[in-house]
């Protein structure tokens, strides 16, 4: 105790109020006027000396508190003694003490006779205990505690005595855990008397020191005590809510004198605390670092929180605003931690720059209060979270300062500059030599890294009119050049290249390897000069793909584009998606996944056969039917003769055939087919190699365009059925790109891909160091699941685009619905295109309309026009125009088909009704989702979307127009 | 010819069995003379009350950067999950509010997410058809990412939902967008059966939610898109023990009452529901007549441990509290000083009952509990 009080006398508060007790007012006075003029300054003068005069004499002897406060009870004498900064406490008692006891106890509401007793108290918390559902454990116990320590304690004594035995039966080992639990409960009293909530203050002192002992030994307790920690910000809440009401009741004279009192005292530090929080976290970096440290000196390494403890207590550090905060407050004071240790105000706030170094690394305090997963977290938030991360405008690379990705793209290379701090720095983007501006070189770094500008002659402040790469080198460097046997004389230009060949300006052949020999390395670590690193092997050519390097994950977040990709099912995105794989991804199918589409494949295969083996059936049945009319004369004949004459149809197999025809069909019929046949594809490829060749089946083969539940895409697969059912088959990416079911296994795939940079990429780069970086996410939902009001569309809120594909074939194909009429493709996908728009979450999202299978479109409007589809009906009159032009000079060029006509139709159609629903204009563009070239030009149309619509602000109305028209005839 | 016959013979069967339906309908509705409401009130019951600090936000867990979708306790320990819209699953210590594991998801679409009886690992679902399950206690890999333990795939829609059987850390129920709950073996990875599907008396669209009864755990409601709420048992898959009409919209969220005879349903009608399993009658509706003909549906409904309240999360943002007893709207978490600023799209209570957890569009979970104080004399 005594020791502590020493402390305290050393380095608190304390000393300033009860030495000089009138001259106090200065010091404090100065930093409260910065933050708060009015309250401050205003009421203090009136009421401080002469109260104050009082208290400061008081806290001075512990006993003669105790006598003396005992009515009031605001904190044991101990506590006082024990940490003399809570001068909060102090002061405040003998202010009620000076004025009016009666009045003041009545504010305080706690321990005192007149109005709440530690009883009521007590009672307070019984009555809570039976009437709350869900917190009744820890009440229980906490309240049971309380009240016997109360009972077995003096009354006088009151809660707060109660609350050190309790403090003490926990902590009593260990001192230094003393003064942290004796300051929470400082810290208490402090914020009541803040928000002049007296009432709470015993029992929120009660909760918030169990709450504090609990803390310590968390993880061992799995006793929750939801009731007595309050997070930061709640606390706020019940004090203040109980204290307006208080104030309601016991508003008498005194009052007003506990509030000055408590201004006086609390006011300030608590508002300089948050002030300076504010304004530091808006200002500049280095600003606030100035204006951070006086606080820090006043204070003297108290807690931020509970302004408790000395320079010894073990504290946390915030790194935005610097604030200390001790074992028992820092939980509360940073939240979940987010971003690592920042006080929850500071979060989003860039950090303080000086305090980088220590990003990532725990302080004992928090390893003895969380466990060490816990910890891992927060450090990894700490180092990864994006606000977190070195402001780019900070580091200058040869005069300019960097880019954001022009930053990720430095510290994300092979060889980044260790310890990458604000600063200036030149960079020689040949050599990859490393260096902060006017020193000698620190490091060799990746070379051929894109960033900052051109390294200048004088970028390392060299005098020895010695170039290499256009920088004058230094003493050191020279040194080091000629004692590795480079020749000097002469003021030589220099020209050294990332593995550290060297040739003279101008000149072509190289004429050594600097580090070519062994004592050089060793030479550069004598002289601190870097060397190149093993590890670092000529890997230029690959800096710049983009694809093989990793990002941290906030920018991957944040770069990605994502698109979504939907459309009535057979609209063709499947093929579109898979394409867009195979363009874009250097392994487009993994092997199992060719293994998995190989299967698949087979068994579509199977199913093919399946279906036309039961059209088969048809046929034959259909030709008997007909044998049997024409025949029917001589029937007793054909039953008489039924044995031995069976009819011959052109569709009749063989009984070997036939039985696997009945088996396959019943197979399909059980819906088995996946579970049995790619198993089975060995021993039935043979027969499926006999069915083929079968006349029968030919015959069958041809009719096909009869059989509804044959997709188009069937004939393709059938001609190879052969080769395909081997069991050696390997997929090429086309049968792939063909293959039904291959992605709508699952209801939504995505695939991360960016464009591969065309051939004259250096300009590119150079112009758009952006575009490089822009990675897109095309993500393809299955449409089943759009239902009238869809939950999970409301997912996709974070996409750019959402392409809408529709097959433009689907104007002449119905589907049954559910009550068993067909209806119409093209009015179904409408319908869905109107309901996706329509959607709240893509209101603001912007749209491409794809218009797939024109391959197909142009064959079959020839044959069936336009207006089979209701929709449609309106484009009689360009047909009949065009028609009986186009059938006769279909291909001359400068008149565009009838399949372009009436795509051009289709997509007027498809923009007014967009227009019409959202008052915005609709992309259209056309795809065969079979051609690459075609889809990849899509995408890229939808990338200039995206770009057009980033850059849509800097231009006006009329060069709107312009740009959309170079985008469209872009996409044809 | 014989499609067209079938055609209208399913027409009069569907007729016959919507008339049945409203049968059973008017027979239910005079066999009830009252409802909990109405007699609480009658016994002279009066609603419980809430002060200020009754329900007070304790912990504000800050991690995610997406939409929170999904939480779920453990049993013990005092440990939450959450599945958030930003691809991440974490794992968070209650108490401390410190994360313990933040897991990177394949599919960033995740739906649902759920603790393991034992607390050793995670299950997760979403819009990939999957139900990933993490054990924590694996290694992590290069990037620092836990691996997935197993994959459940077998579903062809998305999955809405999922739960552990209590005490059983190898077995799971989900249940998907293609209509159908499926009880998993985790250890194999198989499916041990299906619920619903082609079978009669499954549901005839999405099922979005599942709750296992806690006193019985052989049982558990589904609730669907089709309106209705289906009691299963587990061994029985072929048809639902019994299916619960009454609401008019989407029922978005199921959960057992506490004594495990009663379960609650919320709605995209805008109504929570009491429904009584052993006699399948609708015990009472919590619904709060707004002014406007705006009527928020429901998204996610949690019992108090005794029963007596309900929590209920609206899409306006609102979070009722409802005394269950008497049918009346207590509280409104959202409206409560540093409540959610978005709309509250989750809730769970942990297993002692002392805690509720709700995750919200802004980003966090704040866990509730009580403030003390009740009543200042």
């Amino acid at each position: 105790m005594d020791t502590k009080l020493e402390d305290g006398a050393e380095y608190s508060f304390a000393l300033e109020y009860h030495g000089p007790p009138i001259t106090r007012n200065l010091p404090r006075a100065v930093p409260i006027n910065v933050d708060r003029i009015p309250v401050a300054a205003v009421v203090s003068p009136v009421t401080l000396p002469d109260k104050l005069s009082l208290p400061i004499v008081h806290p001075l002897s512990a006993t003669e508190i105790g006598k003396k406060f005992s009515k009031e009870c605001k904190l044991g004498s101990s506590s006082e003694l024990l940490t003399v900064s809570p001068t909060s406490v102090i002061s405040f008692e003998p202010g009620k003490n000076g004025v009016g006891e009666g009045s003041f106890s009545k504010e305080l509401g706690l321990g005192s006779e007149t109005s709440v007793s530690p009883s009521s108290v007590n009672n307070a918390f019984e009555e809570r205990e039976p009437s709350n559902g869900p917190s009744s454990n820890s009440n229980c116990v906490m309240s049971g505690e309380l009240s016997s320590d109360l009972e077995s304690s003096n009354r006088d004594y009151g809660a707060n005595g109660g609350n050190d035995l309790g403090f003490s039966s926990v902590n009593h080992d260990n001192s230094l855990e003393m003064i942290g639990g004796v300051g929470s409960s400082g810290a208490l009293g402090f914020s009541d008397s803040f928000e002049k909530s007296m009432e709470l203050s015993g029992s929120l002192q009660k909760r918030v020191s169990s709450d504090c002992k609990e803390r310590l030994d968390f993880n061992e307790s799995s006793q929750p005590d939801w009731d007595s920690s309050e997070s930061v910000m709640s606390m706020d809440y019940p004090s203040s809510r109980v204290s307006s009401c208080k104030f309601g009741d016991g508003k008498n004279e005194s009052s007003r004198d506990v509030r000055r009192a408590s201004l006086v005292r609390f006011c300030d530090i608590e508002s300089d605390d948050e002030d300076t929080d504010k304004e530091f976290s808006r200002a500049e970096p280095e600003v606030v670092i100035a204006k951070r440290e006086p606080a820090v000196k006043v204070r003297k390494g108290a807690c931020y929180r509970c302004l408790k403890g000395s320079r010894f207590t073990e504290k946390e550090v915030c790194i935005v605003c610097d604030a200390k905060y001790c074992s028992s407050c820092v939980l509360r004071a940073m939240g979940s931690m987010p971003e690592g240790r920042k006080c929850i105000t500071c979060l989003g706030f860039p950090i303080d720059e000086s305090k980088r170094g220590n990003l990532g690394k725990c302080s004992r305090l928090l390893k003895r209060l969380l466990n060490d997963l816990e910890i891992q977290q927060i450090m990894k938030a700490e180092k990864l979270c994006e606000v977190n991360q070195l402001p780019p405008e900070y580091i200058c690379v040869n005069g300019r300062s960097l880019y954001h990705e022009e930053l990720i793209m430095l510290q994300s290379c092979p060889n980044p500059p260790k310890k990458l701090k604000p600063g200036n720095y030149w960079y020689d983007k040949v050599s990859g030599l490393w260096g902060k501006e006017g020193n000698k070189p620190s490091q060799i770094i990746s070379p051929h890294l894109n960033v900052g500008g051109p390294i200048k002659a004088d970028a390392s402040n060299g005098n020895t009119q010695v170039y290499i790469n256009g920088r004058e080198i230094t003493k050191v460097e020279l040194r080091m050049l000629k004692l590795a046997g480079v020749q000097c004389a002469g003021n030589p230009h220099f020209w050294v290249n990332e593995d550290g060949s060297y040739q003279e300006e101008g000149q072509k052949n190289t004429k050594g390897y600097i580090w070519g020999k062994a004592g050089t390395k060793l030479l550069c670590a004598v002289l601190s000069l870097p060397a190149p690193s093993k590890s670092s092997s000529p890997c230029g050519e690959q800096v710049n793909s983009v694809i093989s390097r990793s990002f941290p994950d906030y920018f991957e977040h944040r770069a990605i584009q994502k698109l979504l990709l939907i459309g009535y099912s057979g609209s063709g995105t499947s093929t579109i998606f898979k394409q867009a794989k195979i363009l874009y991804k250097d392994i487009a199918f993994s092997e199992d996944e060719r293994d998995h589409i190989k299967l698949l494949i087979q068994t579509n295969v199977y199913s093919y056969i399946g279906i036309l083996l039961e059209g088969r059936e048809h046929f034959e049945e259909e030709c008997l039917n007909i044998l049997r009319k024409t025949s029917s004369s001589d029937d007793t004949e054909l039953t008489g003769c039924d044995e031995g004459n069976v009819e011959k149809t052109p569709y009749s197999i063989c009984p070997r055939l036939k039985s696997f025809s009945d088996w396959l069909l019943k197979i399909m019929a059980s819906g088995a087919l996946e579970v049995i046949f790619p198993a089975a594809t060995r021993e039935y490829a043979p027969l499926v190699e006999e069915l083929c060749s079968n006349s029968a089946f030919r015959a069958t083969y041809n009719r096909r365009s009869e059989l509804k539940t044959l997709p188009s895409i069937a004939s393709y697969f059938l001609e190879r059925a052969v080769d395909i059912l081997k069991p050696d088959y390997k997929p090429s990416d086309l049968d792939i790109l063909y293959a039904e079911g291959v992605t709508s296994s699952n209801g939504l795939s995505c695939v991360d891909f960016s464009f591969p940079e065309p051939a004259h990429d250096d300009d590119v780069d150079s112009e758009d160091p952006h575009d490089s970086l822009l990675r897109f996410q095309l993500i393809r939902l299955q449409t089943k699941g759009f239902a009238e009001n869809c939950k999970w569309l409301e997912m996709f809120e974070d996409v750019r685009l959402v392409i809408f594909c529709v097959s433009l074939s689907d104007y002449n194909q119905y589907v049954n619905d559910s009550d068993g009429s067909s209806v119409n493709k093209m009015v179904l996908s409408k319908k869905l295109f109107e309901s996706v728009v329509t959607h709240p979450t893509f209101d603001q999202i912007d749209f491409l309309l794809l218009l797939n299978k024109f391959d197909l479109f142009e064959e079959m409007i020839e044959q069936v026009p336009l207006s089979q589809c209701d929709w449609f009906d309106d484009f009689h009159p360009v047909i009949s125009r065009n028609r009986s032009n186009n059938s006769n000079r279909n291909n001359i060029n400068n008149n565009p088909s009838l399949g372009q006509l009436a795509f051009h139709y289709t997509a007027v159609k498809f923009k007014k009704l967009y227009s019409e629903l959202t008052g915005r204009k609709l992309y259209v563009s056309l795809v065969k989702g079979l051609e690459p070239n075609s889809v990849d030009a899509a995408l890229k149309y939808s990338r200039e979307i995206l770009n057009w619509d980033e850059e849509k602000n800097n231009f006006n109305s009329s060069e709107y127009s312009v740009y959309s028209m170079d985008a469209n005839s872009f996409s044809n | 010819m014989s499609v067209a016959e079938l055609k209208e013979r399913h027409m009069a069967a569907t007729e016959t069995v919507n008339v049945l339906r409203d049968k059973l309908k008017q027979k239910r509705l005079l066999l009830l003379d009252t409802d909990v409401a109405g007699y609480a009130r009658s016994q002279g019951k009066t609603p419980v009350t809430f002060g200020p600090t009754d329900l007070v936000c304790c912990r504000t867990l800050q991690g995610h950067t997406g939409k929170v979708y999904s939480l779920d306790w453990t049993p013990e320990r005092n440990r939450i999950v959450s599945a958030s819209q930003d691809g991440r699953l974490i794992v968070w210590n209650a108490l401390t509010s410190q994360k313990t594991h933040a897991i990177k998801l394949p599919c960033a679409w995740v739906m649902t997410c759920a603790f393991s009886p034992s607390g050793q690992s995670v299950a997760c679902g979403g819009l990939d058809s999957v139900c990933s399950i993490f054990n924590l206690n694996s290694q992590t890999d290069r990037d620092g990412n836990l691996p997935v333990t197993r994959m459940l795939s077998g579903h062809k829609g998305y999955v809405s939902s999922c739960q552990y059987v209590p005490d059983e850390d190898s077995h799971l129920v989900t249940s998907s967008g293609d209509q159908t709950c499926v009880l998993w073996d985790i250890t194999t990875g198989l499916r041990t059966s299906v619920f619903g599907g082609e079978f009669q008396s499954g549901h005839t669209a999405d099922v979005l939610s599942i709750s296992i009864n806690g006193s019985n755990s052989r049982m558990f409601v589904s609730g669907s898109c089709d309106s209705t709420a289906r009691l299963w048992d587990m061994r029985v898959a072929s048809r639902a023990v019994r299916t619960f009409h009454g609401h008019e919209g989407d029922v978005n969220s199921v959960k057992f009452f506490p004594d495990g005879n009663r379960f609650g349903t919320g709605s995209a009608d805008g109504t929570c529901r009491l429904f009584d399993i052993r006699t399948g009658h609708q015990l009472q509706v919590y619904y709060q007549p707004h002014g406007d003909n705006d009527v928020p549906p429901v998204i996610s409904i949690a019992f108090s441990i005794s029963g007596r309240l309900l929590f209920a999360g609206y899409t306006n943002g609102d979070c009722y509290v409802w005394d269950t007893l008497l049918a009346k709207m207590v509280l409104n978490l959202g409206s409560l000083h540093n409540s959610h600023d978005a709309r509250i799209s989750c809730l769970g209570l942990s297993a002692d009952g002392s805690a509720l957890c709700t995750g919200s569009w802004d980003t966090n979970l704040k866990i509730w509990a009580f403030g003390g104080h009740r009543r200042v004399i």
